[in-house]
């Protein structure tokens, strides 16, 4: 420890070199610190998606379980039908404890009323079976902020009323009591038909997908959209959720035609492997990066040792040790590998959003938002990772300065 | 260890048969080839001879830097030779102190840091009186805070010589301390020298090529082929 101060003085001897090897570091650090921060993140937030959806499983329809997934996470287009009897059919299941059907269906919204912009976006409506439904998500609550006061739920039998996400109606800028115009082609028509409905209700903002998304009771979505005796999921939850439990319902369930039974478990999984697939390129270009920047502080300090061979050995001559010399090159590659370290770790903090985007510009991973999470867990294991890369990268060119001998080196210096 | 020449119970350095030998391929250069030398305390010995005649060669076994091929030595009373790298650090520790050609001051260390350098490898705590003390020994009090790049060629060498100093060294070694500089310097560093051996009771061993400035010293000897081939004791006021 007596040595630190000297060491540091120096590493400043040559302070371009340094910086720019304390720079590699850094920059290997960052990489390797977003992406376990991307990782991290990128699970929490699939599984509070997922959580957030209420229910274990769900039923519908044939299709890869990804694009099942990121329909109930994004809100899809693409979307397929099941017969409504498939609902009748499976609630008589003894395992299940709770079930609620869904309609999806995707309207166009012509803007209209107060924003007066042309052109047109997709609205998702979600038609449900109110107390089923809230039963799988106690959490959602009516917003009684300004304007949202005396929100409700509508009844399954009522007609022309809604109920908002808090996005749509923040981005909508509809208030309880409003009008809202929503543009729905029925099926087996050709011509839009443009209804007025009144917000009756605005939910509290829940992180999820729900807050993009327009509700309504399940029968005037199936009679908007013209498919009377259809859904798009039933989702459920079993009484002892298990895999065993999950395959033995999907053996049971199996004779369904054009059916299939998705555990959410398997989504989470479908979902992170997919992004795997991105983040292990980008890990592999991250070891890289850790590797070539390692030799660099290597190569660098070794220079610096050679550079200073007479130094050294004027240093043993006036009574370093090996040790004493080990020391001071050890802790000069320590401190170099250090400081990369902490830089690296800041430079992650300060430039996440960038990785976010060029990894969400390679793949779409079903959610959305910031998720990149630096936990402290993720700053300790890069620094402590600096600290044991600085360890190894010190130990030859530490044992080279310690091995010089004197006569030699001084007469090297000469 | 208790191996007191009698008769030269002041005996800092005790060289018998002094030996070493270079390979430079088939050729075997006997850079010294038994060389006898006692050194007491409060004695300037000056080292004179041609170039090649082996006078670094002889500094550095004396300097415990290097480990002779034959003969006997002592420093302070300890023998070294056959010691290892790591016991040879720990005789010269605190002992020796050792003066290069080129100074070899470390850039970035300002002159009271470069002075105190040893103390940090010695383990000893650093005490600024004491460097400002051992600073105005060598009459540059006032460049403490100066990096070495500030100094003139002879400053810089009369600061290595302080830091040869600040341990409280019983033996300065150096070898042609004066190569790099003037007329003027080298004599001055010499004059240093002999009023450290007058003031301190140290033990100064010094190689040069310069006759002159040789004939300083208490006892001047002459080596060539690596062996000695004139001593004489000078009869100094
Ligand atoms: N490491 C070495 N390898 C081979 N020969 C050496 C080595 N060191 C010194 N010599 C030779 O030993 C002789 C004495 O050298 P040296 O002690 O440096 O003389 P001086 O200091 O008097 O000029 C020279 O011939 C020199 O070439
Ligand atoms: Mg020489």
């Amino acid at each position: 420890m007596r040595f630190v101060a000297f060491a540091f003085k120096n590493l400043f001897r040559r302070p371009v070199r340094t910086g720019l090897t304390v720079l590699a570091i850094a920059l290997a650090v960052a990489v390797a610190v977003s992406l376990i921060g991307f990782n991290i993140g990128y699970r929490r937030s699939i599984d509070t998606s997922i959580d957030k959806l209420g229910f274990q499983v769900m039923i519908m329809a044939k299709g890869c379980p990804y694009e099942a997934a990121t329909m109930m996470l994004k809100g899809g287009t693409g979307l397929v039908y099941l017969p409504a009897s498939t609902y009748d059919q499976v609630r008589s299941d003894p395992d299940i404890s709770a079930i609620t059907p869904i309609f999806v269906g995707v309207a166009e919204k012509e803007a209209s009323g107060i924003s007066g912009e042309s052109g047109s976006s997709f609205a998702i409506i979600s038609g449900i079976e109110v107390q089923s439904f809230i039963d799988m998500k106690p959490w959602m609550t009516m917003s009684e902020g300004a304007g949202y006061k005396g929100g409700r739920w509508f009844g399954d039998d009522s007609t022309g009323e809604v109920v908002l996400g808090f996005e749509v109606a923040e981005y909508e800028q509809r208030k309880v009591g409003d009008a809202y115009f929503v543009t729905i082609t029925p099926y087996g028509q050709v011509e839009p038909v443009m209804t007025e409905l009144k917000v009756v209700g605005v939910l509290e903002r829940t992180g999820t997908q729900d807050d993009g998304t327009v509700f309504m009771p399940i029968k005037e979505a199936r009679r908007l959209f013209n498919r009377p005796s259809e859904l798009t999921i039933v989702g459920f939850k079993l009484k002892n959720f298990s895999g065993l439990a999950l395959r033995q319902f999907e053996q049971r369930w199996a004779k369904l035609p054009e059916v299939q039974v998705v555990g959410l478990q398997q989504v989470k999984t479908t979902l992170v492997s997919l992004v795997e697939t991105a983040q292990t390129m980008i890990a592999s270009v991250a070891v890289v990066a850790i590797i070539v920047a390692v030799i660099g502080v290597i190569n660098s300090i070794l220079m610096s040792v050679f550079e200073r061979t007479g130094e050294i050995g004027i240093m043993k001559a006036i009574g370093a040790t090996r040790s004493d010399i080990f020391q001071i090159i050890w802790l000069e590659t320590m401190a170099i590998c250090l400081g990369g370290g902490v830089a690296g770790v800041l430079l992650a903090l300060s430039g996440t959003s960038l990785v976010e985007k060029a990894i969400q510009s390679l793949i779409d991973f079903g959610t959305k938002g910031t998720m990149v999470a630096i936990t402290p867990e993720v700053m300790l294991v890069a620094l402590l990772g600096s600290a044991v890369a600085g360890c190894f990268a010190g130990l030859y060119p530490a044992w080279r300065a310690a091995s010089m001998r004197p006569v030699e080196a001084i007469r090297e210096g000469e | 260890m208790n191996n007191k020449n009698p008769g030269s119970d002041k005996a800092i350095v005790v060289a018998r048969g002094l030996k070493k030998h270079y390979r430079r391929g088939i050729e075997t250069i006997k850079a010294l080839d038994g060389v006898d030398l006692e050194i007491h305390a409060g004695e300037m010995v000056s080292i004179l001879g041609p170039s090649g005649s082996g006078k670094t060669t002889l500094i550095n076994l004396l300097s415990c830097l290097d480990a002779p091929d034959a003969g006997e030595l002592q420093i302070d009373g300890r023998s070294v030779a056959g010691l290892a790298e790591e016991d040879l650090v720990k005789v010269r520790q605190g002992i020796l102190g050792y003066v290069f050609q080129k100074f070899h001051l470390l850039p970035t260390l300002t002159v009271a840091e470069n002075v105190e350098l040893p103390l940090m490898f010695l383990q000893r705590p650093v005490d600024r009186e004491k460097t400002l003390g051992v600073l105005r020994m060598v009459d540059l009090e006032n460049r403490a805070g100066h990096l070495p790049r500030e100094l003139s060629g002879g400053q810089m060498q009369r600061v290595a010589i302080a830091r040869a100093l600040i341990a409280d060294s019983k033996l300065i070694i150096a070898d042609e301390p004066t190569g790099n500089l003037d007329k003027g310097n080298g004599e001055a560093v010499f004059a240093l020298f002999r009023r450290l051996v007058l003031e301190k009771n140290l033990a100064i061993i010094v190689t040069t090529h310069n006759l002159a400035l040789g004939a300083l010293a208490d006892r001047v000897i002459t080596l060539e082929d690596g062996r000695i081939i004139d001593e004489r004791v000078n009869r100094l006021v």
